[in-house]
């Protein structure tokens, strides 16, 4: 089945935060944000803004009447700055005024005087001085020490990896309406109802029962949405403190500038092998650019750290993580959470290894890919592993020597032009690494009618998870999808929701859904037993819309029996919670099974490089992804090849450049997403046929973030074309801008 | 008063010329389709089709309404993607777009269904390639486009055997599901607006040459200001041949030209070098003359006419006119020689002599939709012995102003091999002094010149390169 919204999409039918029709008194908002990265707030003068044509009101941190705080984890940043100001674009002030461009002008007019205090943007810097949030994470597995000693081969470096901008089409909006009673009514564009709603309540000062908060769908999130509640938080307050509704909606300039990115990182990686290129050891120090707010910053460094080995066994382990407090805007979630850079410095020393060895780096790779039996770092032993028949499969269909070959032929043949290519396997831990999100819930009202509505805390963002959910509870239920109705998101009827992230969305509200379609499906079905005299309900299947007693369809149909047992007081509402089990993470040692399942991968990218100009083109890539028994293909190779783009474009066009003080230079003009003529002629993605899990709802699997992972095979293939030509240098780091390319081929 | 017809409905308005059509459409006729995501003509959410009556013929095409003022479609037929609505049926393109699962949020999607239904209305061939070039405007950052290509791919073969009659292309698009009925009664309905005459050239007003720069850079103070549309101006949108000239109307868009037959005819590698400017639905407003009035020292066409060793013709609002060679019209960063209520009237483009070769190289950080690090034109007239006779090398990105490079006069004479090649290259990297910024660095940009220059000379190599 495919995305039950897509119908409406084309028409442009379905409704985003700033299609919804707004009372006639609604006014807009427009913050006023730092322009300095550090500095301490000597005064404020808003009287410009507020006398402004059209101005209702401007807000500062004195006006708020709870607690004027919005720090996801730690409680460190300020909603409105009170008295410093720890990066550019940080929010000093709100104007609320009757139009979106009267708000703006007016914003224009508040000044603050800023005393410039030194600031940091450089990590490694951040680092030595002690400038971290949370601890530095150490993990250890054997002895690299003795390993190394042992090693035939040691290849050390140091790289880095970019940040990288959502670029979610719908930009930060919130739509906030005030209620009776002093309620407040929220709808914005964010993963993370459960968090926002109870930051809303506690900025205002009021319990949670005042708010609701509502979300029917997203125009993209990739984690952007999540962490970060400034942009709903502020327009609420207004809302509640004006007792008119309030709109904000961030410029495309004004949320490149001043919301969070993928986190950058700096590596210092040394692996050794052994003659016959097994892994013998490898070591690890992250440093992660965090910005100046904790944010979610620690638990995307959990997850990079959890994933340090990659695919790969690796007897000797060392790995630090440390998360740098730096100047910039405090970077989140993005699609990959982490994974992707602690990945990158695996693929990147065992590609510098493989140089150094002498041979294809995806001899190396494939000779130390896990396997069932193998210990990850954090001492779980694996035991359906699907990394190596991922590969086999790829291999069988592309023949990865032959591939390979035929480059190297190429690049014998051509100066001009040079050929690269990569093989990139994927193995991405699936759950909250905090195993307190591990929960959801799901309420599934049917009514008299037949007709059925699901609410979960899931947010559709455009990933299908409420199509998923509607299969879920048509399957379950024995209905036809199109009884069942996956209604908005929404704190009163589900509370307390985890984020929408992680690739958890359908795992954990599937499960929840299929759970209270479980008890329903029971209930009905001793209904029916009784309904019909028979004894036992042991012989009725409800499937199809009817009743089935011993295999034959009886008279009664699912509208029938579903009115026949409201007459007869049978509930027809239940509420189900799921909660992963087996899941723990002990922090001290960094052991446990943070993870309910894995998704695997293997895929092969080629690149084409221009040698005289610097510019490459990505040809193709070849992929084969584990994602279980999927309940619905469509969508799940729709997210395998938008997640493969993405991370093609971090790997190679997606930049993001400061300035000497911190300000950022990019905006929508120079910030360069993937286009249609990007995106690789060839392009084959195969799901990995006959692959079970016990672990997720209906043998599926997670599928959102990791293939994401695939698209590091643009940054190794040109690697390795760049390789083909000179070797006398270092390897610049991700990106791999057409400007880096050719200043390594022509500096 | 500004009339013209939005979807099935009349529409006459007293709002300011200078809003932009999609806060029209979204915030005074309460239409959300039409998407807002970037206001900066990047992304294509709010593309809409803008169809005007030229010589008796409905022609349509898609164009970014984040950049279009109002104004600029009097008189005309604005199609949102509530247009392509037509009761509880989907048009082809958007039943195509569901078939292949070819949206995710859904927020890039209308934009993509009205490219796609631009392409059945104006592409000649219907060819995959074609269709391509009509999305690369559309940016989606949810599919990764294999969903997107699927859809087109089939829309080419759904529409292969279509009536190619620009006449009957309406007629036609309507019988197989392209659009809606209506479409039929749109030409009379146009026929009875009011038609009023160009406003006349006033120095006060703003001359919008297509707007889509103008309107990034200053959408505030056009709002409140006087304008006069040169796309109205029926009078200079010509392209014709005048002996070894031709002559290129100030109205004429970069879209217009590249598909021009005469164009086609005499600069080949037109067609192909324009698409690396900006995207169709930005060529299909942006204009010739408002690249070069721009200044933008990294402007493509002006690199290209630099080269072409064009001349304008600029038009005072007393009617004097006044011929300056492109080379000399540009007197500093953002500087030239356009005095107040001047407008460049037409564009005068010498034919390649026999024996020429002309080369045009780009390089951005993304190969569509993207300003150039760099970009050079190189014009090189050889006689019959394969020695240089002329060379005009022009740069973008690595001066003040769209650079014509000097000191190729003693290149005349000499073989075209590698040895001129290199000293060429290094000729104009010596030349330069780029700067530092978000396109690159100084140092990139010095050294891509030297290559791009060798890029010229390699393509002048090749077999069948000279004209």
């Amino acid at each position: 089945m495919k995305n039950s919204d897509t119908s409406l999409h084309v028409r442009g039918a379905s409704l985003f935060i700033d299609d919804i029709v707004t009372p006639a008194d609604c006014l807009h908002a427009a913050l006023f944000t730092s322009p300095v990265a550090r500095g301490k707030i000597k005064s404020l003068d808003t009287r410009a803004a507020a006398r402004a044509d059209g101005v209702a009101a401007v807000f500062t941190h004195s006006d708020v009447p709870g607690l004027n705080q919005v720090g996801h984890v730690f409680k460190d940043q300020p909603l409105f700055a009170v008295d410093s100001v720890e990066y550019i674009g940080q929010p000093i002030a709100l104007v609320v005024a009757a139009t979106r461009r009267a708000a703006a002008r007016a914003a224009k007019l508040i000044t603050a005087d800023i005393e410039p205090l030194e600031a940091v943007f450089d990590p490694r810097t951040a680092a030595a001085r002690g400038m971290i949030h949370g601890q530095k994470r150490v993990i250890t597995v054997g002895d690299t020490a003795a390993a190394f000693a042992k090693s035939k081969f040691v290849a050390q470096g140091k790289l880095a990896t970019g940040p990288q901008e959502h670029f979610y089409f719908e930009t930060q909006r919130c739509l906030a309406l005030p209620g009776e009673h002093d309620t407040l009514k929220v709808c914005a564009s964010t993963q993370s109802p459960g968090t926002f709603h109870h930051h809303i309540a506690e900025v205002l000062g009021i319990p949670q029962n005042k708010v609701e908060f509502e979300i029917r769908r997203l125009g993209g999130g990739f984690g952007g949405k999540e962490s970060t509640a400034v942009w709903v938080v502020a327009p609420a307050l207004a809302a509640f403190l004006l007792k008119r509704p309030v709109k904000l909606a961030l410029g495309r300039n004004e949320d490149i500038a001043t919301t969070g990115k993928r986190h950058a990182y700096e590596y210092d990686y040394k692996i050794g092998l052994d003659a016959d290129g097994n892994i013998l050891a490898y070591e690890v120090d992250l440093y992660q650019h965090a910005g100046a707010c904790a944010d979610i910053s620690l638990a995307v460094l959990g997850r990079s750290f959890l994933h340090v080995s990659g695919s790969y066994r690796i007897p000797n382990l060392r790995a630090t993580a440390v998360s740098c407090r730096t100047n910039i805007p405090p970077n989140n979630a993005f699609r990959g959470f982490g994974v992707p850079q602690g990945n990158f410095a695996i693929e990147a020393a065992i590609a510098h290894a493989a140089e150094t060895m002498g041979v294809d780096a995806a001899i190396v790779k494939r000779k130390n890919l896990l396997q069932d039996g193998d210990t990850l770092p954090y001492g779980l032993q694996l035991k359906t592993t699907n990394a190596v028949r991922c590969w086999e499969t790829l291999d069988k269909q592309i023949d990865i020597n032959r591939r390979h070959a035929a480059v190297t032929e190429y690049n014998r043949a051509h100066d001009d032009t040079k050929r690269g290519l990569a093989v990139i396997p994927v193995c991405f831990g699936i759950s909250f690494a905090q195993t307190a999100l591990n929960q959801a819930s799901s309420l599934v009202n049917i009514y008299v009618d037949g007709s059925v509505s699901v609410s979960t805390g899931a947010v559709e963002m455009g990933q299908g998870v409420n199509t998923k959910i509607q299969l879920i509870a048509a399957q379950t239920l024995g209905v036809d999808a199109d009884r069942v109705r996956v209604d908005t998101t929404n704190t009163s009827r589900i509370p307390n929701a985890s984020p929408t992230s992680a690739s958890t969305g359908a795992d954990l509200n599937g499960m929840a859904t299929q759970y209270a379609c479980q008890t329903l499906y029971a209930r009905l079905r001793e209904f029916a037993a009784k309904h019909l005299g028979h004894p036992t309900p042991d012989d009725i299947v409800i499937k199809e819309n009817a009743v089935f007693l011993k295999d034959k369809r009886t008279d009664l149909g699912w509208d029938k029996l579903v009115a026949a047992a409201q007459w007869a007081r049978i509930d027809l509402s239940h509420h189900a919670f799921y909660a992963t089990p087996d899941l723990h993470l002990d922090p001290q040692t960094e052991r446990g099974r943070p993870f309910a399942y894995y998704a695997y991968g293997t895929s092969l990218t080629e690149v084409l490089l221009d040698c005289r100009r610097g510019t490459y083109a990505i040809e193709s890539i070849d992929l084969v992804h584990d994602v279980g028994r999927p309940l619905s293909e469509a969508i799940d190779r729709g997210q395998v090849e938008g997640a493969v783009i993405q991370g093609m474009g971090w790997a190679t066009i997606e930049q993001i450049r400061y300035a000497p003080d911190g300000k950022v230079l990019t905006a929508v003009n120079s910030y360069k997403i993937p286009d249609i003529k990007f995106c690789p002629p060839k392009f084959n993605v195969t799901l990995l046929p006959n692959s079970d899990n016990p672990f997720a709802v209906c043998n599926s699997k997670a599928v959102g973030e990791p293939p994401f992972i695939h698209g590091l095979g643009a940054y190794f293939a040109l690697r390795h074309a760049l390789r083909s030509v000179r070797q006398d240098k270092e390897i610049p780091s991700l990106p791999l801008t057409p400007e880096k390319v050719f200043m390594y081929l022509y500096e | 008063m500004l009339n013209f017809i939005l979807n099935q409905h009349r529409v006459q308005t007293d709002e300011r010329p200078g809003l932009v059509l999609l806060d029209f459409i979204r915030d005074v006729k309460g239409l959300p389709g039409t998407k807002e995501a970037c206001r900066e003509g990047e992304c294509g959410a709010c593309t809409v089709l803008v169809g005007a009556l030229r010589n008796g013929v409905l022609t349509y095409k898609a164009c970014a309404s984040c950049l279009l003022p109002l104004g600029d479609v009097d008189g005309c037929h604005v199609v949102t993607v509530e247009g392509l609505n037509d009761d509880d049926r989907l048009s082809l393109a958007q039943q195509l777009m569901v078939d292949h699962s070819a949206s995710q949020c859904g927020f890039c999607t209308p934009g993509i269904v009205l490219s796609l239904t631009a392409f059945g209305l104006t592409s000649p061939d219907y060819s995959y390639a074609d269709a391509l070039d009509a999305l690369d405007g559309n940016l989606c950052r949810c599919t990764g486009y294999v969903a997107i290509r699927n859809a087109a791919r089939t829309l080419c073969d759904r529409l292969a055997g279509l009536d190619r009659d620009p006449q009957k292309r309406v007629a036609s698009l309507i019988a197989a599901g392209v659009l809606p009925d209506y479409f039929a009664g749109i030409p009379q309905q146009l026929a009875q607006l009011p038609h009023p005459a160009p406003a006349p050239f006033s120095p006060s007003a703003v001359l919008v040459a297509g707007g889509t720069d103008l309107f990034v850079q200053k959408p505030e103070a056009l709002l409140e200001s006087d304008l006069c549309f040169l796309s109205k101006r029926d009078d200079l949108n010509y392209v014709r041949l005048d002996g070894r000239l031709l002559r290129v109307g100030g109205a004429v868009t970069l879209e217009e030209f590249r598909r021009h037959p005469e164009v086609k005819k005499h600069f080949p590698s037109m067609e192909k070098d324009l698409l690396l400017h900006s995207s169709t639905i930005l060529r299909n407003k942006a204009t010739l003359t408002g690249n070069i009035a721009n200044a933008s020292p990294i402007g493509d066409a002006s690199i290209l006419l630099l080269a072409l060793d064009a001349k304008l013709v600029l038009a005072g609002p007393d009617g004097a006119r006044r011929e300056v060679p492109l080379d000399k019209f540009y007197r500093g960063y953002k500087q030239c020689d356009l005095t107040c209520g001047e407008l460049i009237g037409e564009i005068l483009l010498p034919l390649l002599p026999p024996g020429t070769r002309f080369n045009f190289e780009k390089v951005s950080n993304r190969v569509i939709l993207d300003i150039a690090a760099v970009n050079t034109a190189l014009r090189l007239i050889t006689d019959p012995q394969g020695r240089i006779l002329d060379l005009r090398l022009a740069a973008g990105g690595v001066a003040p102003i769209p650079l014509l490079i000097g000191g190729m006069e003693r290149f005349r004479g000499k073989p075209v091999d590698e040895a001129t090649a290199k000293a060429v290259a290094q000729t104009a990297a010596d030349a330069v002094k780029p700067i530092d910024d978000v396109r690159g660095s100084a140092a990139y940009k010095k050294q891509l010149l030297h290559q791009l220059v060798l890029a010229h000379f390699a393509a002048a190599a090749a077999p069948g390169a000279a004209r």
